[in-house]
């Protein structure tokens, strides 16, 4: 029954696909994209370590949604570069472990905040031709994230026993995506894909002097819908 | 929005860049950990040894936020160091817990753990830090409490045990530093009402009444102090010691004594095979704090576990100093005498020697004018029977204190005071005659109930082990009774 539906499918796409078929010259080069983002997080991370922090002290990332810009440039008729990110979201970082440490509420409490610069190359290939009004597509590149206005909360400093400096380097890691068009008109088009990428990290956090760390992998797992602009 | 690449962008504690005397390493410092009441109370009873604090001290009435101070300071001889400490303010709604709070400047005992930090409540190894906690803090107290120079964090590479200048410097700098640290901290609803107690246990005994002798010497009001179990008279009782009456924990004692004295005075050797037998005299300088457990250190032979002096009485010429010098009868004496000893016999004699020629006065008198042995001499300079309190002090110990003698020490210090105006100094022997009038009666009769139970369940031996420590929380809480009269 399955492979029913998809030869079925796959039939009508192909019948597309075969619909207005133009010369290579009459293609837009470039694409510009807008949606929401929303980001999900598959943490893992090593519970947190150093000098008075008990054990099965860990954290958690709390999801996020945030607008998404891209830029594609058509290479070929299936092979096109794509640059995308979001706008960088303030993602919130929970305790995750003991109720309280001491008597200082921890799981569940967002300890630590920071924006995520995060652009992600990638290089995709469309199936079907480009006449066509859906088109699946896979892609696959590299992310780079850059933390930035990383801040201790007020919870995070009652945890963190007192004003808290967090550290948290770049990360450079794959990213893959697959997705799907809708071509509305030559001009206009519409997109949705799910994305994943490797983005680890080490976190630091130092008070007066005292450093805990834990290796962080953020996991995210993307979802875009996205409205296209090609010229 | 500038970014950054590497680093932090929200702020942490201030390190400060002043060495000078008092200041802090960090501002505000580190809290360990925050406790309410109810918390405390439940971990305090999540252990026997906890359980028995509450019924002493009572239970908590006020939550305690435990901070790590880190402050500059001096090491024995006169040189920059840092050390840290514990800074443990009351927290709570209840008027006694927060607004202008008084401060306990408390001195802890000997401790052989370098590692060792009183703000550590977290470590259930850390049972003098949960005693100060239970008995002061927990009942409206702001407690600042060093772990002394060469321990934990600090950079002096020894501990200037039982050097009286050094260590009352040690702890007026940690209660400079962490006035300074009390209003920047998250527990600044509590503040320092401006009285201020002093005490000390054991080492921390002796280190109590120096810093009361200081405060005063510098015109700083101690409001009143309660040294406890404090080895006072000290040229008075390391003759006693060397004597033959030796102390349980001496072998530890005399390690730390010498080279405290070696490193701050440079006077006591030329090398510690002039002090220490052969088998020690190599690592003896070294030796403690360790972070290595003293067990350790007994059991691979780094150190003899009691045998202080010979078992074979040196032979001198005389006849009656040779009588004096022998192993002694009583049993627990002779418990500092083996063949595996650490104090060579003509170290013992030379000090022995001096004694005779230099004799300490013991009471009335003031220790030897001119004592001609190094170690006599460096004890001198520490003894304190050199001072006369303004203020109120409440002395307490253990009658029959096999650690620290009572008698040699407490009792010397009230007999050398006794002319002073009555109430000035108040003697507590926590194993003496119950006056039931006596406010101090129940610690009394506690601490005696407590010392029968022991004697039942693990016999003479394990009284002897343990008087000294049973004593502690006892005279803590009558510390602070103490104190809640002003």
């Amino acid at each position: 029954m399955i492979a029913r539906i998809w030869t079925i499918a796959f039939g009508i796409l192909a019948a597309s696909a075969t619909v207005g078929a133009r010369a290579e010259e009459d293609y837009l080069s470039n694409s510009l994209r807008v949606g929401a983002y929303y980001v999900t997080y598959d943490t893992q991370a090593d519970d947190i370590r150093g000098p008075f922090v008990p054990a099965g002290a860990n954290l958690r990332v709390e999801d996020v949604i945030t607008p998404y810009f891209a830029y594609v440039r058509r290479l070929n008729n299936h092979f096109s570069v794509e640059l995308a990110m979001g706008a960088p979201p303030l993602t919130k970082t929970e305790g995750k472990g003991p109720a309280k440490l001491g008597s200082v509420p921890f799981n569940g409490q967002v300890i630590t905040t920071a924006r995520w610069l995060a652009p992600t190359l990638l290089l995709t290939y469309s199936f079907f031709d480009e006449s066509a009004r859906f088109r699946p597509y896979i892609g696959a590149g590299i992310n780079y994230t850059r933390f930035y206005s990383r801040q201790s909360t007020a919870a995070g400093n009652a945890v963190g026993g007192g004003p808290t400096s967090v550290d948290l380097p770049a990360s450079v890691g794959p990213a893959a995506t697959i997705g799907l068009s809708y071509r509305l008109t030559r001009h206009f088009s519409l997109y949705g894909s799910l994305s994943a990428s490797e983005v680890d990290s080490r976190l630091t956090a130092t008070t007066a002097g005292v450093k805990r760390t834990t290796h962080i992998s953020f996991g995210p797992r993307t979802a875009v819908l996205a409205a296209g602009y090609s010229f | 929005m500038g970014l950054a690449g590497c680093g932090s962008d929200s702020g942490t504690a201030t390190m400060g860049t002043s060495t000078d005397r008092g200041t802090l390493v960090y501002d505000p410092p580190f809290r360990i950990a925050s406790l309410n009441a109810a918390d405390f109370g439940s971990q305090l009873g999540a252990t026997a040894a906890g359980q028995s604090l509450l019924l002493v001290a009572g239970a908590p009435a006020c939550g305690v936020d435990f901070y790590h101070l880190e402050y500059n300071t001096v090491g024995g001889a006169g040189e920059k160091t840092t050390a840290s400490g514990a800074l443990l303010v009351p927290t709570g709604a209840a008027p006694a817990c927060s607004g202008p709070r008084p401060i306990v400047l408390y001195a802890h005992g000997t401790q052989t753990d370098k590692t060792a930090n009183l703000a550590d409540i977290t470590n259930t190894n850390n049972t003098e830090g949960a005693l100060i906690a239970a008995v002061f803090a927990a009942h409206g107290y702001i407690v600042v409490a060093p772990n002394y120079a060469g321990y934990d964090t600090s950079s002096l590479p020894y501990h200037p045990f039982l050097n009286g200048d050094q260590q009352s410097k040690d702890m007026i700098d940690a209660l400079a530093a962490a006035r300074t640290a009390l209003p920047n901290t998250s527990s600044a609803a509590t503040a320092d009402s401006g009285k201020l107690f002093v005490s000390g246990y054991s080492q921390g005994g002796y280190v109590a009444m120096a810093t009361h002798k200081a405060l005063q010497a510098a015109g700083v009001t101690v409001t009143a102090s309660a040294p406890m179990s404090g080895p006072y008279a000290l040229e008075a009782f390391g003759d006693a010691i060397f004597f033959g009456n030796v102390n349980i924990g001496s072998t530890v004692f005399a390690d730390m004594v010498a080279t405290s004295y070696q490193r701050s005075y440079g006077n006591l050797y030329t090398s510690p095979g002039d002090v220490f037998e052969p088998a020690y005299a190599s690592t003896a300088e070294a030796l403690l704090p360790s972070a290595t457990p003293v067990a350790t250190l007994f059991a691979t032979g780094k150190l003899p576990q009691t045998a202080l002096f010979s078992s074979t009485t040196p032979v001198t010429g005389n006849g009656t100093l040779d009588a004096a010098l022998a192993v002694p009868a009583n049993p627990v004496f002779a418990l500092g005498f083996g063949s595996s000893n650490l104090i060579t016999n003509a170290y013992r004699v030379s000090y022995a020697l001096d004694v005779l020629q230099n004799p300490d006065g013991v009471v009335p008198a003031s220790p030897a004018a001119t004592p001609q042995h190094p170690l006599r001499q460096d004890l001198k300079t520490n003894d304190l029977r050199s001072w006369i309190p303004h203020s109120p002090l409440l002395l307490c110990g253990g009658g029959q204190d096999p650690t620290v003698f009572f008698n040699v020490n407490t009792l010397t210090m009230q007999a050398f005071w006794s002319a002073l105006p009555p109430g000035l100094v108040t003697v507590l022997d926590v194993n003496g005659t119950i006056n039931p009038a006596s406010p101090f009666a129940p610690l009394q009769a506690g601490f005696q109930t407590t010392l029968a139970a022991l004697l039942a369940s693990g016999g003479q031996q394990a009284v002897v082990q343990n008087y000294h420590v049973t004593v502690a929380p006892f005279c803590t809480v009558a510390a602070r009774g103490f104190f809640g009269q002003f």
